[in-house]
């Protein structure tokens, strides 16, 4: 799913990442930490092409996405789902709308739209709150707009910065319940968190940033892990967005050695 | 996403804009349509000289004066003369002195005692030569044409309309070439303020703009609504100078009973094809500023 071969990021002389290394199969729950400055957001941001390395090579789904050019950016987003700290929803838009947005660049129509944004709404709790304003609802509900907004076409890959970093305690055991529950599901989880306490309860994979590189990457049996029932199939789910066909097979599968 | 799903998504988010920015986006509007007026007002008024010059061309005629005394026998002899000639002579009519003084009595009726004093006829026997209307006459000919009449003995003076009409003809020139001139200045300045009203919006929506990026937007369905925002802005401007332009017109036509200069300024309003261009510069206008203020650096820096 995701390969990271000797890369490296520079923001000037400044070293964010040097030499990082590392693989996530498909369906794999990960915890990216490390204390602040470490580089857990740079990794993210080169993820999703936020950022490009200045060495090394990035493979997402066989796919170089540093080599990516900008008008395929778009396409490689559609994959995947990104939620924020700060939740990033549009003020003047209904939290459908903010939902929607995805389903919509796609070209669904109305009724599909609705269908969709009700189905991620509803997976996060909030489908009576569809004509709500971002401003109407607690830093939590926004959060899990944010969420929905990231699932609502299942996405393949879910990646998420200090998701629970706003959050008093009992949301962010929600919100964690939640990203446990979509990894259930088959998507890829990435998680950016400083939050030890939560890694250690929940357990899983842990990558641990160090000064740039990669300190640790071990496996927590987690001391208190959600108790989690598998998910319903849902007949409706929507289609997961696809690369275009003449997309396909257009950069290297095989990374370098 | 089809093409229609995108226009209509495009222009509803324009139109959402333009109600929300409706103050900063009335600037944009009011400049356009300022430009577009001030254009207009020069393609009117020269449309409508270039008309009647079009119609005293149709009417130019070479009107030889004969001298005073000239026989009748010499008179038709000359119009004969005068009927034989280049291709260009469409037909000639003598006027005798007798006919040309019937003429001015008729004409100016409160001066036809002036005439009645003289013993002689006072007005000299004229050639009247209409000249070919359906195409440009060569120079090199009618030139030579004319210096041959002037130079006859029987002849008192050559008067033609050419010299006029063509002076005519230049002042009509400069007054296309000034709104032209104006016109594009301030088409320029309409670009430049619609440009930076729709960079503003953008900035504006810089986070909303960073999100649609994160959730899988294309640049065109970032973009589009801002093109179709400038557009909308340009076609309002349009329309708002289309609209004052036929305002200005009506006002000229109740003016043109005493004005003999509004009267060929203001005959004719634009015709279909001129009103559309005109509304159409305005879009374009709209959209070029759009697409110029948010250049692919631009957007991004502020995404």
């Amino acid at each position: 799913m995701i390969q990271f071969f000797h890369v490296g990021k520079k923001y000037g002389d400044r070293v964010a990442l040097h030499d990082v290394g590392f693989e996530i199969p498909r369906g794999q729950f990960v915890f990216l930490t490390g204390a602040s400055g470490a580089g857990k957001t740079t990794l993210l941001r080169l993820i999703f092409r936020e950022e490009v390395p200045t060495s090394g090579q990035i493979l997402v789904n066989g796919r170089n996405v540093a080599s990516l050019p900008l008008r395929k950016v778009p396409y490689l987003r559609r994959t995947m789902g990104v939620v924020f700290q700060d939740f990033r929803l549009i003020g003047r838009k209904t939290v459908f709308e903010n939902v929607s947005y995805l389903p919509r660049i796609l070209g669904s129509d109305r009724d599909t739209q609705k269908r969709l944004a009700y189905h991620a709404l509803r997976r996060v709790g909030l489908a009576h709150r569809m004509n709500a304003f971002p401003g109407e609802l607690s830093g939590g509900e926004q959060q899990r707009v944010a969420i929905a907004r990231a699932l609502v076409s299942d996405p393949q890959l879910l990646i998420a910065d200090e998701p629970t970093g706003n959050l008093d305690p009992e949301l962010s055991r929600e919100i964690l319940r939640l990203f446990l529950e979509v990894n259930l599901r088959g998507t890829t989880v990435i998680i950016a968190t400083h939050d030890r306490a939560t890694i250690e309860r929940v357990g899983g994979r842990v990558l641990t940033l160090d000064r740039g590189g990669v300190g640790s990457d071990v496996q927590l049996a987690g001391t208190e892990p959600p108790r989690l029932e598998p998910p319903p199939e849902d007949d409706e789910a929507p289609p997961v967005p696809a690369w275009p066909e003449s997309d396909a097979g257009a950069e290297p599968l095989v990374p370098p050695s | 996403m089809s093409l229609a799903q995108a226009l209509a998504y495009f222009f509803r988010e324009a139109a959402g804009g333009l109600r929300r920015g409706w103050k900063v986006s009335l600037l944009a509007v009011f400049t356009i349509a300022v430009s577009l007026f001030v254009g207009g007002v020069f393609l009117l008024a020269s449309g409508n000289l270039a008309r009647a010059l079009e119609r005293w061309r149709a009417e130019t005629r070479v009107v030889v004066y004969l001298r005073p005394g000239t026989p009748p026998p010499a008179v038709e002899r000359l119009r004969a003369e005068a009927a034989r000639g280049p291709a260009w002579v469409r037909g000639v009519e003598a006027v005798s002195p007798q006919a040309a003084r019937a003429r001015f009595a008729a004409s100016f009726p409160a001066l036809s005692d002036l005439l009645r004093g003289w013993g002689e006829e006072p007005l000299p026997a004229t050639l009247e030569i209409e000249l070919a209307r359906d195409r440009p006459l060569p120079a090199s000919e009618l030139e030579p044409w004319l210096a041959a009449w002037r130079a006859r003995p029987e002849v008192e003076m050559v008067d033609e309309d050419r010299e006029w009409l063509g002076q005519l003809e230049a002042i009509i020139a400069v007054l296309r070439g000034i709104g032209l001139a104006l016109g594009g200045v301030l088409l320029a300045a309409a670009i430049f303020t619609i440009g930076s009203v729709i960079r503003l919006i953008a900035y504006l929506h810089h986070e909303e703009i960073a999100i649609l990026r994160l959730v899988g937007a294309t640049e065109l369905f970032v973009r589009g609504p801002f093109y179709a925002e400038g557009l909308l802005q340009g076609l309002l401007g349009g329309g708002l100078a289309l609209a004052a332009l036929f305002a200005g017109w009506q006002v000229a036509q109740a003016e043109a009973q005493e004005s003999l200069l509004a009267t060929l300024l203001a005959a004719r309003f634009l015709t279909p094809g001129q009103s559309a261009a005109l509304l159409l510069l305005g879009g374009a206008a709209g959209l070029i500023g759009a697409v110029a203020s948010l250049r692919r650096e631009t957007l991004r820096s502020e995404a």
